[in-house]
């Protein structure tokens, strides 16, 4: 019924929307998701085709078809002869969208010409969404937004036309008046195809079948809505649902790192991404489809950083770990939790290599780990469960934190000095000649943790095992060490691997908890 | 709408208390104030003193005061002793010939401007507008009086098509249709003139705010409706633009009434409220005067009355500003 294909539009030099291509067809609903500013409502406006009318300097190409007519392709007159009889719109703006001296009335009125049975047809819709129709003859400035947004909602669907455009549809409105739009746009919408322009997350999931995160004007993930939501391939997608609030969720909120910029070649969300690599900033990537869904990244999206697989581990003839498979991926935080003595830091010892495993594989980003060399350590790092006893007491913070560098022989002492420095800073801790010449035993117990955490962090890890980093502290100064992680989660896209025995500290902090018991893991 | 009226009634009774109040402020007795200076070397002090309490002007000022607003609520504005008659009579005489050419010159002036107005804003920066809007600030910069004189030079004495002065041709024994043509004949000159001046203001507000109504999001909303464009552009830009229009026009109609009236009046020695005023000055007829101004304040206070009834027709939201 509607087909987009590698649809482009510039305003002036800027391009906009980026070789979009779906299908939707009678009765689907596809949800467009992406920050302000992604081209969302360009894409409402280039389906009416009414891009001209937003700006005069800008441009179309690509096709539009809407049961069969190109809407590109049509004139003047023909464009308007189709809209709202084959395509309508509820636009963004409830505030000023309406007439402010007509009456609600007259404006759907207007929309069915001088069809005989109009006032019967009018009446019928307000009655479908719950309107009061003793307000039908109300100017816009006398109904509550709510108020508005129906009939505006009613007048996109009054001309039973075959694809409805609805454009933040409850952007302004209070949770209880949202549900109550939803509900009406999911009673309205049977049989039609319906495209949904929305930051609103929670709306995309009630409402839509197949979803198409839009960045920069490009499609980057394109997939069924639930499969989407449930597991975000694309590293932006995994962003924004990350920032969204949702009750079922408990971890904190984590936003994107940077702001979004306008690039001109390669994947338009490289300097965001926290798993860029050469390739993203000169070569665009292309939609391609893997397992099912579209996807629009080098490296796969959301790369499986480590990967267990049938980790087994005997002491004596203590079964201890029984077949593992764990996998994490990019910017995750994983969470075992388990009891004492149930195996957690024998896996996480055998994943640094201190424990050697009876049998099973374990892979770094793809690769087959072999051997545990210099390599790997500058990936995977941890911070142990007694930390005060991890640190050397004769040594000072500054060569404790700059161990790591020195013991990959990597870069000068004033390169490795600056560099502690700046990971000190991103643990907040201060940087001053004298603090950095203390001696370990002065520091308190969160300034202790958070020496670990840098050091752990000055080889840029990818992935951080945290063997109950903060059992020895107390609650507020455990928060704060529980934010710099997520912090710093947010900003390098590290993964972390979280072990605990705290079932409420486990839900704080991460985005999957799996439970080790008795050797195996569910 | 009772409040609105409400006002008006206040603003009025502040209007002849002030009527009647600053005369009496003005240096000089009130003898010399109705007659003129002139008076007080020819009367003697007994016909001075009968004439005073002939007028009343030995009793109180409050009593006066009583007296005054009954007398105005009768309908009896005083008697111009150089006319010869009682005020009111002076002033009907003058005052349909202003209304209908004010009135006319009004209607076609606000409707020549609304309507290039809206057709400049739709089709803003293309050469009809460009052409219009040139050509309105050009004629805006003019005075009134100027226009006048330039109209009655060219059209009356160079090409001599209309008459130059009057309001109708002395001594034609015309009836009926003939009297009509005549009058409107007469009325030509001076009415292109007011037209001339008037029409700019209303048009470079109305193309203003079709400007600023197009870039609003419920006109995309129309198009989008796949509105006809005559819809879009009369009834949903071209209603909210005249808005601003009406609330200029009611201010605005007290100026108008004394500039056109005033110096086009005298330029074409049209016998209307200009003309009165202007001799009444040159005479003292102070009490022509006063009443003159009495029924102007009237006039822009009905004027503003109509224009407050149409403007809560056309913009629905201004019960709410009250």
């Amino acid at each position: 019924m509607l087909k987009v294909e590698n649809l482009v539009t510039r305003y002036g030099e800027k391009r906009i929307l980026n070789k979009m291509s779906f299908k939707l067809d009678k009765g689907e609903t596809i949800s467009v998701i992406g920050e302000s500013g992604t081209g969302k409502s360009t894409l409402g406006f280039a389906v009416l085709g009414m891009i001209g009318e937003v700006s005069e300097n800008s441009k179309v190409e690509g096709k539009i078809e809407i049961d069969g007519f190109d809407i590109n392709k049509l004139d003047k007159e023909d464009l308007r002869k189709l809209r709202w009889k084959k395509v309508s719109i509820v636009m963004q703006n409830i505030d000023d969208a309406l007439n402010p001296t007509i009456t609600v009335y007259k404006q759907i009125e207007e929309v069915l010409d001088k069809q005989e049975n109009r006032n019967k047809k009018i009446i019928d819709i307000l009655k479908k969404i719950d309107f009061p129709l003793n307000r039908k003859d109300a100017y816009p400035h006398q109904l509550s937004m709510g108020e508005r947004q129906k009939i505006l909602i009613a007048m996109a669907f009054i001309s039973n036309p075959e694809v409805v455009v609805l454009d933040e549809p409850t952007s302004s409105l209070d949770t209880e008046t949202k549900n109550k739009i939803i509900a009406i746009i999911k009673k309205l919408s049977e049989n039609k195809a319906v495209i949904l322009l929305t930051h609103d997350i929670s709306m995309a999931k009630k409402l839509s079948n197949r979803t198409l995160v839009l960045y920069g004007g490009t499609t980057v993930e394109y997939a069924e809505t639930k499969k989407l939501f449930k597991n975000p391939r694309h590293p932006y997608s995994r962003g924004l649902i990350r920032s969204y609030p949702d009750s079922s969720r408990t971890k904190d909120l984590q936003g994107i790192r940077g702001r979004a910029e306008f690039v001109k070649t390669g994947c338009p969300f490289y300097k965001r991404c926290t798993q860029a690599i050469d390739i993203c900033s000169i070569k665009k990537p292309k939609l391609l489809k893997r397992n099912g869904s579209f996807i629009a990244c080098h490296r796969g999206g959301i790369i499986p950083l480590i990967k267990m697989e049938k980790i087994s581990k005997n002491f004596g003839k203590l079964q201890i770990l029984n077949s593992i498979n764990l996998t994490l991926f990019e910017g995750e935080t994983v969470t075992i939790l388990g009891k004492s003595g149930a195996g957690k830091t024998t896996l996480a010892k055998i994943l640094m290599g201190l424990v050697e495993k009876d049998s099973g594989n374990i892979y770094l980003e793809n690769k087959e780990v072999k051997r545990f060399d210099a390599e790997y350590y500058k990936k995977v790092q941890m911070v142990f469960q007694d930390t005060r006893s991890s640190l050397s007491h004769r040594m000072k913070i500054l060569d404790i934190v700059m161990e790591p560098l020195v013991v990959q022989d990597i870069g000068t002492r004033q390169q490795r000095t600056g560099k502690a420095k700046k990971v000190l800073s991103e643990v907040q801790l201060p940087s001053s000649r004298s603090f950095l010449n203390e001696y370990p035993h002065h520091l308190s117990g969160g300034e202790i943790q958070r020496i670990v955490i840098a050091r752990a962090l000055m080889l840029e890890p990818k992935l951080l095992i945290a063997d109950e980093p903060t059992s020895a502290l107390d609650a507020s100064v455990q928060a704060k060490i529980l934010k710099l992680l997520n912090n710093i989660q947010e900003n390098r896209g590290l993964a972390i691997l979280f072990i605990t025995h705290d079932l409420d500290l486990a839900k704080k902090v991460s985005d999957r908890i799996v439970k080790l018991e008795n050797g195996i893991i569910s | 709408m009772k409040k609105n009226i409400l006002n008006y009634l206040i603003a009025f009774f502040i209007i002849i208390s002030l009527n009647f109040f600053v005369p009496r402020l003005m240096p000089g007795g009130p003898i010399e104030a109705i007659y003129g200076s002139e008076v007080l070397l020819n009367i003697s002090p007994e016909t001075k003193e009968a004439i005073i309490s002939s007028f009343g002007l030995d009793k109180p000022l409050f009593g006066q005061y009583f007296q005054y607003l009954v007398s105005i609520l009768k309908g009896d504005f005083g008697y111009s002793f150089y006319q010869n008659s009682p005020v009111l009579k002076v002033i009907l005489n003058h005052l349909p010939w202003t209304l209908g050419l004010m009135g006319s010159a009004l209607f076609f002036s606000t409707s020549f401007g609304i309507l290039l107005g809206m057709e400049s804003g739709w089709k803003r920066g293309s050469k009809i507008d460009k052409f219009l809007l040139n050509f309105m600030i050009f004629s805006a910069s003019f005075p009134s009086f100027f226009i006048a004189i330039l109209f009655l030079i060219l059209f009356g004495i160079i090409l001599g098509l209309l008459p130059i002065q009057g309001a109708r041709s002395i001594y034609s024994n015309l009836g009926g249709m003939g009297s009509i043509v005549d009058i409107i004949k007469h009325a030509l000159l001076p009415m292109a003139s007011l037209i001339f001046v008037f029409t700019p203001s209303t048009y470079i507000i109305t193309r203003n705010s079709m400007i600023s109504n197009l870039a609003e999001p419920y006109i995309l909303l129309a198009k989008a409706k796949g509105l006809k464009e005559t819809k879009i552009k009369y009834y949903h830009a071209g209603k909210n633009s005249i808005i601003p229009v009406m609330t200029q026009t009611g201010i605005r109609f007290a100026t108008r009434l004394i500039t056109g009236a005033l110096f086009i009046e005298i330029v074409f020695s049209y016998p209307g409220m200009g003309s009165l005023i202007y001799n009444s000055i040159q005479l003292r007829d102070y009490p022509v005067l006063q009443g003159s101004l009495l029924v102007i304040t009237i006039l822009v206070l009905v004027v503003n009355i109509i224009l407050d009834f149409f403007y809560k027709k056309v913009d629905p939201r201004i019960n709410y500003a009250y």
